[in-house]
């Protein structure tokens, strides 16, 4: 998964097209989804891809629904961390991002999940695709009593209907 | 051939309609575990036309059985409802070593035979129905073992094969699996997928199944050189489109479709009644 071990392979052969065009599913699922992090990375993105791909593979992450949380935690502890600060533009997308990511792949009985920041007072939904003539929806939700900030950067919760109707404390992200 | 279009998610909702109500096509394919949220009446009563459940997410070779157990329940629901043509499922690879893939990971034929056998096997007895499961569009040599690997899989257990003629394709091209190989696997299926494919961006070029563009040449050559192998009655073909959604360029590759293949035998019977 690490782009510098791509380098390993010849370029001429159809091994390293085989890694590139895997490679570039994870570069597409960041930027083409949060395109706001180009802004802080320059238009080809490495500057944010590469770094983190390594220490997410040192890291031994899942790779699941919270992909793009923990590229925020990266850009939390990088060179990045004051322009990511100055404008909730990019916490906004890219917990917007994750609950979706959420909502596409979760197969479990769970119609929607909820993801908080320690870094906001706002919450975002993400709801699994309910009527045939409906996609996923993501909801920003701005209470007016807030929750308490989840222990990490980062907690959820499930919800086993389409209502926002319990609080049942935050879970951890996994790695 | 009856001819069908993928339906993912809602909002390709009033072109499936349109397609049912201008006859391009004869029946709707529901990526079924994309909906299990909504009510299986729902569905049943979305599409005025018969309808095939394809699965996504099932990791039937990955999941633990109380996982599949529990899909499987969910899914019976919409099996009860819809009363499906068929049900499909992928021989994939989602994840490695606790890591999720984005991209839908191969497995290796050769040494993975006896373990998928035993899985396919498992899953169609918790679903408690024949299901069919679908080629993969090969890049590396291994998918040169692929034709034998799914004529062994449905002797020996039953199940189907839901074969995409484009995924041969890119199969063909990117590692020269002849398509004379999979002769005896078309022969033996009933439900088949087309789509478009494009090339890598970078060289040596691979061809990739991305279901985003109009039926290339060469697999519109394989259906008409095959097209008797592909051809038989209950035979189902489901055009598949994820990306660059145009009604007119759908219609276009379903009439070249119904072109090649004619009208369907239940078609026939209804144009003669109305003439």
């Amino acid at each position: 998964m690490s782009p510098v071990l791509c380098a390993n392979y010849p370029t001429d052969h159809k091994a390293f097209v085989r890694i590139d065009v895997s490679l570039r599913i994870y570069w597409h699922t960041l930027f083409d989804i949060c395109p706001e992090l180009l802004e802080l990375s320059g238009p080809d993105g490495m500057s944010i891809f590469r770094p983190f791909m390594a220490w997410a593979g040192e890291k031994k992450l899942a790779f699941d629904w919270s992909y793009y949380l923990w590229v925020y935690v990266w850009l939390r502890q990088s060179p990045f961390k004051d322009r990511l600060l100055a404008d909730d533009k990019y916490l906004r997308s890219i917990m917007a991002a994750s609950a979706a990511r959420w909502a596409i792949l979760d197969r479990g009985r769970d119609c929607g999940i909820v993801i908080g920041c320690a870094d906001t007072k706002n919450l975002v939904i993400g709801w699994k695709c309910r009527s045939v003539r409906l996609g996923r929806e993501i909801e920003l939700i701005e209470p007016e009593e807030p929750l308490p900030a989840p222990p990490d950067i980062f907690g959820y919760f499930t919800l086993q209907s389409f209502e926002l109707d319990i609080f049942p404390g935050w879970q951890s992200l996994a790695r | 051939m009856r001819l069908g279009f993928n339906f993912t998610l809602g909002d390709t909702y009033d072109m499936v309609q349109r397609l049912i109500a201008e006859r391009h096509i004869d029946y709707c394919e529901f990526l079924i575990d994309n909906f299990f949220c909504v009510d299986p009446n729902e569905l049943a009563k979305a599409f005025d036309c018969p309808i095939g459940l394809h699965i996504m997410y099932s990791k039937f070779l990955e999941a633990d059985r109380p996982m599949l157990v529990d899909f499987a329940a969910r899914l019976r629901d919409y099996i009860d409802a819809l009363n499906p043509i068929y049900v499909s499922d992928h021989i994939l690879r989602f994840s490695h070593e606790g890591r999720a893939f984005f991209h839908l990971g191969e497995i290796d034929y050769s040494a993975e035979y006896e373990f998928v056998r035993d899985r396919v096997l498992q899953w169609q007895e918790i679903v408690g129905q024949r299901i069919h499961f679908e080629n993969y569009p090969s890049i590396m040599d291994g998918g040169r073992e692929a034709p034998a690997f799914f004529e062994r899989l449905m002797k020996e257990t039953g199940a189907g094969v839901l074969f995409d003629a484009s995924n041969a394709v890119c199969s063909n091209r990117n590692c020269g699996t002849p398509f004379e190989a999979w002769r005896n696997v078309i022969a033996g299926a009933q439900h088949f997928h087309v789509a478009g494919y494009r090339n890598s961006l970078i060289e040596p070029f691979i061809s990739l199944d991305t279901h985003a563009e109009a039926l290339a040449p060469d697999t519109l050559a394989f259906l008409e050189n095959f097209r008797s192998v592909f051809d038989k009655p209950g035979a189902t073909m489901t055009y598949e489109r994820d990306d660059q959604i145009e009604f007119d360029d759908i219609v276009a590759d379903l009439k070249l479709l119904r072109n090649l293949f004619g009208e369907p035998e239940e078609r026939r019977h209804d144009l003669a009644l109305s003439a």
